[in-house]
């Protein structure tokens, strides 16, 4: 007879994922950590002879692989309590550099496999009567930034989930939120995929590529240990009820309430000083 | 030598893009409107008579078709000014309850459509060094509505995908704007598909969902008509530093200043008030 409460993190075989999976377990709640790529979750097997954490294959862009995890953990546990909306990857590239394929691919994942877990999970929550949603968003999701903006667009359209699920999923007495996270330590830049024709040399937007590139990493030498996020992450499970939402860092607040506050035309100007195209030459 | 400025709007067959189509010619400019169904052109080619108004095929859905059209217009107008990216519909439903291929059809007209049609005109006004694009957007990309999460993801996207293109193509002397009309008057309510579950009666949300599509019809009475947005489309053509949004009406104006200056809670507390008390019982 087990009492703890069961969580499921997807895409937790490195970075965000894998930190929450390990905070959470260690605090004492039974963790079903997910992974793709069965070559790259050692770390998660390891981890699971001490803690309570179970490693499960899961591929958040196929339904039937999705269907299976959810099941084989309903089975073994008769119940889920929280789920964590993690596993995405970042697209970079301006959009004209970026095929169909690529923005199909990034939505796939950040959108589409975020909706296929929730909608796996939620009619056992409905029926238990309980139950939390937690999507990683990002700092992203409402400022957009000219060469992320598939990114961008990803998690924009999770913001907007976010919103419609926590007042559809209400009356069942489930509970959604979404922590957006700026700039973190981890392989997320490595990880990035580029569009198709960003390093092509007919690509007309090869110098803002280089110059973003250079921008970007800048930034994320200044980005704040995951620790952060976990510790959010872990306030939120905690939290009855959640915010609606919860940022991290206070970069990240200023961003939002700068966003929030200054005109269109004025984040513009600030947002044209950080990115000098126009000083380029073409 | 005058010439022209060309046009390219999609999703013309009716509402919003037959009435922009319509002012656009009227104003002067050589619009080529297209829609995916031409069986459907029938009022917009009555409109038109005498008005330098062409009807292409195109469906944003087709990369073919979209790379047909586009090429069409090039070839007869030689450059494209001006381009209205209009064609989408709205999917109603539990976010819960959306098939996998509902929500690819969602937002491949909505969003995969819309950047499918952009990318195929960029070069040509990257190439000219002038364009405007102009998305129509909405208030749902502000401000989410329970029972059309689906529909307002894409739009969210929409707006995501505007503020970072505006700035990518600025070098070029390319402008993108986008137009946010609230609830309007438009065939919007006939194009709208519910999800397949809904009509299974298995739907766990059904008696939320019956009171969410009575109360989107209740608002569609008296609300500003397509015409009004055409106007606003125009105005955006007509300014010459093309500015990142154009609201329109009061709600669409109005709503997402209240959601930004109210607190979270009491902003949930009207939302859930806004569609009378049904959010807080289950079934």
């Amino acid at each position: 007879m087990n009492s703890r409460p069961v969580v499921l993190v997807t895409g937790a075989n490195s970075g965000i994922g894998l930190a929450c999976a390990e905070a959470i377990a260690r605090k004492g709640y039974r963790v079903y950590a997910t992974y793709r790529n069965p070559r790259k979750a050692g770390h998660l097997w390891r981890l699971s002879r001490s803690l309570p954490l179970f490693p499960l294959l899961m591929d958040v862009n196929r339904t039937p692989s999705v269907q299976k995890a959810v099941s084989q953990i309903l089975k073994k546990e008769k119940r889920v309590d929280a789920l964590i909306n993690n596993a995405g990857f970042v697209m970079a590239g301006f959009w004209e550099d970026l095929s169909d394929k690529d923005v199909r691919d990034q939505f796939e994942t950040n959108v589409f496999g975020l909706l296929r877990v929730s909608r796996a999970v939620l009619p056992f929550m409905r029926k238990q009567g309980s139950g939390k949603i937690l999507n990683i968003g990002s700092v992203a999701g409402f400022a957009a930034l000219p060469g992320l903006g598939a990114y961008s667009a990803t998690k924009f359209a999770v913001n907007s989930i976010t919103e419609a699920l926590r007042m559809e999923t209400r009356p069942w007495g489930i509970d959604v939120t979404e922590i957006n996270p700026g700039e973190i330590q981890t392989s997320v830049v490595q990880n990035a995929r580029l569009g198709e024709r960003v390093k092509s040399p007919q690509s007309p937007y090869t110098p803002f590529t280089k110059y973003f590139e250079n921008f970007s990493k800048e930034r994320f030498e200044k980005a704040a240990p995951v620790e952060k996020l976990v510790g959010v992450v872990l306030k939120a499970l905690e939290d009855r009820p959640m915010k609606r939402r919860y940022l991290v860092k206070l970069d990240d607040y200023f961003t939002y309430y700068l966003r929030w506050l200054l005109p269109d035309a004025l984040w513009e100007w600030g947002l044209g000083i950080m990115f000098p195209w126009s000083r380029f030459p073409r | 030598m005058d010439k022209y400025p060309v046009a390219l709007i999609t999703g013309c067959s009716t509402g919003i893009g037959l009435e922009t189509s319509l002012l656009l010619a009227r104003q002067g400019y050589r619009v080529f409107a297209t829609m995916r169904d031409l069986k459907k052109s029938s009022s917009l080619r009555q409109a038109a008579v005498g008005l330098s108004l062409e009807i292409l095929q195109l469906d944003v859905d087709k990369p073919a078709s979209v790379k047909k059209a586009v090429s069409a217009v090039l070839k007869k107008a030689g450059s494209i000014d001006v381009l209205i990216n209009n064609a989408g519909w709205g999917a109603f439903g539990a976010t819960e309850e959306f098939t996998d291929k509902e929500i690819h059809a969602q937002f491949e007209t909505n969003l995969f459509g819309l950047l499918r049609v952009t990318r195929a005109v960029l070069p040509a006004m990257r190439d000219q060094k002038s364009g405007r694009i102009i998305n129509v957007g909405s208030l749902a990309g502000k401000m989410t509505f329970a029972g059309i999460g689906l529909y307002c993801a894409t739009k969210y996207a929409v707006e995501a995908v505007t503020e970072s293109l505006r700035l990518e193509v600025r070098p070029f002397n390319i402008q993108v704007g986008l137009v946010e009309p609230g609830v309007i008057e438009t065939r919007f309510k006939d194009n709208r598909r519910k999800a397949q579950t809904f009509f299974q009666e298995k739907s766990a949300y059904q008696p939320v969902m019956e009171k969410v599509f009575a109360w989107s019809n209740e608002r569609a009475k008296g609300a500003p008509g397509p015409e009004k947005v055409a106007g606003t489309i125009l105005k955006a053509l007509r300014d010459r530093r093309m500015a990142l949004r154009y609201a329109l009406g009061f709600d669409a104006v109005w709503y997402p200043v209240a959601k930004w200056f109210m607190p979270s809670f009491v902003y949930e507390l009207v939302m859930r008030r806004m569609y009378g008390r049904f959010l807080k019982e289950p079934a």
